[in-house]
């Protein structure tokens, strides 16, 4: 099988931001639409939501809690509101509108991408692809940390790939590439006159993977014929102790459940849905209490073929986008990379 | 439609099970529309002598316990047991890794054989329960979600993942990436991560996930700082007949 080759970096010029230029780009993006962007949680963590305050916006992460999936798919989402007494039920009104994604990285845009592939295929996902409609992105680079893997599954930082523009930071500023018309046309609105694009080639500092999975990304549906009855699942189900946050963190995990709640008059209600994982004791139980995935060594296997076979077969893209989340709010420390070149070097002896 | 009639009754626990049903202030009233409560010790005194649910609160640890937990498991058709002490043994079953004889000296002294005791037991070691509401003191979300589901004759659905779950889908700041510790990937769901939204670590006040890998856990909690030992100890804070399985709790 041939995996599609992704795009780099292509942009078709760029103009230059001080700081104080890029915050009042981000106020008047503020006053186009509903901006989203990572800000600060906690002690030291990141997540997306809607800009209040510019000073809040943080151009420099290495990677959210929840992925941009919350968006379109959310954590719980109602999907309709009953009434028992009048046996009648109704959809919540869903509005689109306009909202721009504001400094989020390639790979959280390859996930949306692959997302969009899996809600349209069969039955489109109307709720989803409902709240995709009216999305722009623009993306910005990032450091490495020693969790991401972007370039392993063939994302390169520099991707674009539905971005509209691309922010590039150097030291007294920003690059601004156009990736597309969106872009443009938000960067002339912005400075209401023509903007005359740059195109002297830039060489932003390169910046390196801290990890890296052995074999080229090309190579791995074929290592993924081989270790169905590998020796590897057992090894890691010793450790994980099944919580599911690596599914639930997933960009590209899309799994949910569904479960009516009936409020204290017990005549009105409503239908929710919320995220599930396949790492879940009862993800895979059916009718009668059967469990065809009760063991973590399975359900671990089946989360690693999820990634890198079963949708890969129809897709031809890995699902797997090298976020690093699963890995890096693994409570028991499993990383998905010492995983799969666990899995290489097995089939590299074995062959 | 008659309204069901409901009793709740106490064994050996610190009644906060019960104080903390009187204080859904807001519901309360409502709850009173949908059932007929009979038998209710720490409200009020009336006494039936059939029930449609009885709740259980606390764990059986006498041989009174035991007679008494049968008594109302012929009178009810539905039997909750409400909270960890009635699920699980909850905190009393800590005494049932110590030797019977010193716990009894360390509570009654010279009295010691005036008092029948037992190990603590969960309700289900004795009798027959139907539905269990989890936590110390029992989840407010998942007792109210038993109570109306058996009001309309549906089968409650009860959470068999961790509080983990609960709390990305809340996007919470996890507690370990602050150094704390946490049992909340091993502990069930159902208080909506009541404590770590907090900013607290889960003390597995709910008792463990169905199928927990037991030396997995062990071994992340050594990769946070604990010795094995205690590993065991905070696993077992709430949960010991869990943790120290060797006779059947009566689970399935
Ligand atoms: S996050 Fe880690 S411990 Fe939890 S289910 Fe995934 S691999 Fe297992
Ligand atoms: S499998 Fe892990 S690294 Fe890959 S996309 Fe999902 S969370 Fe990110
Ligand atoms: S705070 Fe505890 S329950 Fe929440 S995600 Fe972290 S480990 Fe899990
Ligand atoms: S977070 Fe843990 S300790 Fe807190 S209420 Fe929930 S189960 Fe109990």
């Amino acid at each position: 099988m041939h995996l599609k080759n992704p795009l780099t970096l292509q942009n078709k010029g760029y103009v230059f931001f001080d700081s104080e230029t890029m915050k009042t780009f981000i106020s008047f993006l503020m006053n186009q639409a509903e901006l989203i962007a990572a800000h600060k949680k906690g002690e030291s963590s990141y997540v997306f939501r809607a800009a209040e305050n510019v000073d809040e916006v943080i151009l420099d992460y290495p990677r959210t809690i929840q992925p941009l999936k919350k968006f379109f798919l959310p954590p719980r989402e109602t999907l309709l509101n009953f009434n028992l007494e009048e046996n009648d039920f109704d959809v919540p009104d869903m509005e689109t509108k306009k909202r721009i994604f504001f400094g989020v990285h390639s790979y959280e845009l390859q996930a949306i991408h692959i997302l969009d592939y899996n809600f349209k295929r069969g039955n489109p996902e109307s709720n989803y692809l409902k709240k995709r409609e009216e999305s722009l992105f623009i993306g910005i680079s990032y450091t490495p940390d020693e969790y991401h893997f972007g370039k392993s599954v063939g994302l390169e930082i520099e991707k674009t790939e539905g971005m509209c523009l691309y922010i590039e930071p150097m030291e007294a500023g920003y690059y601004m590439f156009v990736v597309d018309d969106n872009g443009l046309k938000l960067l002339t609105e912005f400075s209401s006159e023509t903007v005359a694009l740059k195109t002297e080639t830039i060489k932003p500092q390169p910046k390196e993977f801290q990890k890296k999975i052995k074999y080229h990304y090309n190579r791995l549906p074929q290592v993924f014929d081989k270790v169905y009855d590998s020796s590897v699942w057992k090894k890691v189900s010793e450790k994980c102790v099944g919580c599911g946050t690596c599914n639930l963190l997933c960009p590209t995990c899309y799994c949910f459940d569904v479960r009516d709640e009936i409020e204290l008059d017990t005549i009105n209600g409503k239908r929710e849905r919320f995220w599930d994982g396949c790492m879940l004791n009862t993800f895979a139980e059916a009718a009668g209490g059967e469990n065809f995935r009760d063991k973590l060594h399975n359900r671990t296997r089946h989360r690693l073929f999820r990634k890198f076979k079963y949708i890969t077969e129809h897709s031809g893209e890995l699902s797997c986008v090298g976020c690093g989340r699963c890995t890096s709010f693994c409570p028991a420390n499993i990383s998905i990379i010492d995983i799969i070149n666990n899995l290489i070097e097995e089939v590299s002896l074995n062959s | 439609m008659s309204k069901p009639k409901v009793a709740f009754f106490d064994f050996t626990s610190c009644e906060g099970c019960q104080l903390n049903k009187l204080n859904f202030e807001n519901d309360l009233l409502d709850m009173l529309k949908l059932v007929d409560i009979v038998e209710f010790r720490e409200a009020m005194d009336d006494t039936a002598d059939e029930y449609d649910i009885a709740f259980i609160e606390g764990s059986i640890s006498s041989p009174t316990c035991v007679e008494r937990i049968h008594d109302i498991r012929r009178r009810t058709k539905i039997l909750v047991a409400l909270g960890q002490c009635a699920v699980s043994g909850g905190i009393n079953a800590m005494k049932n890794d110590q030797p019977s004889d010193w716990v009894r000296e360390e509570v009654y002294g010279d009295d010691k054989y005036l008092f029948p005791s037992l190990p603590a037991m969960p309700v289900r070691a004795v009798v027959k329960v139907d539905y269990e509401v989890r936590g110390c003191p029992m989840s407010a979300p998942e007792y109210l979600h038993v109570l109306k589901s058996l009001v309309l004759g549906r089968k409650p659905e009860i959470f068999d993942h961790a509080v983990c779950v609960e709390c990305k889908l809340k996007e919470n700041e996890c507690v370990l990436d602050k150094g704390m510790f946490c049992l909340g990937p091993v502990t069930r769901a159902g208080c909506d991560a009541l404590c770590p939204s907090f900013g607290q670590y889960c003390t597995g006040c709910r008792g463990p996930v169905s199928n927990i890998n037991k030396n997995g856990t062990i071994e992340m909690l050594k990769a946070h700082g604990f010795s094995v030992t205690e590993a065991m100890k905070r696993m077992k804070l709430f949960n010991t007949n869990d943790m120290e399985k060797s006779i059947s709790w009566g689970n399935r």
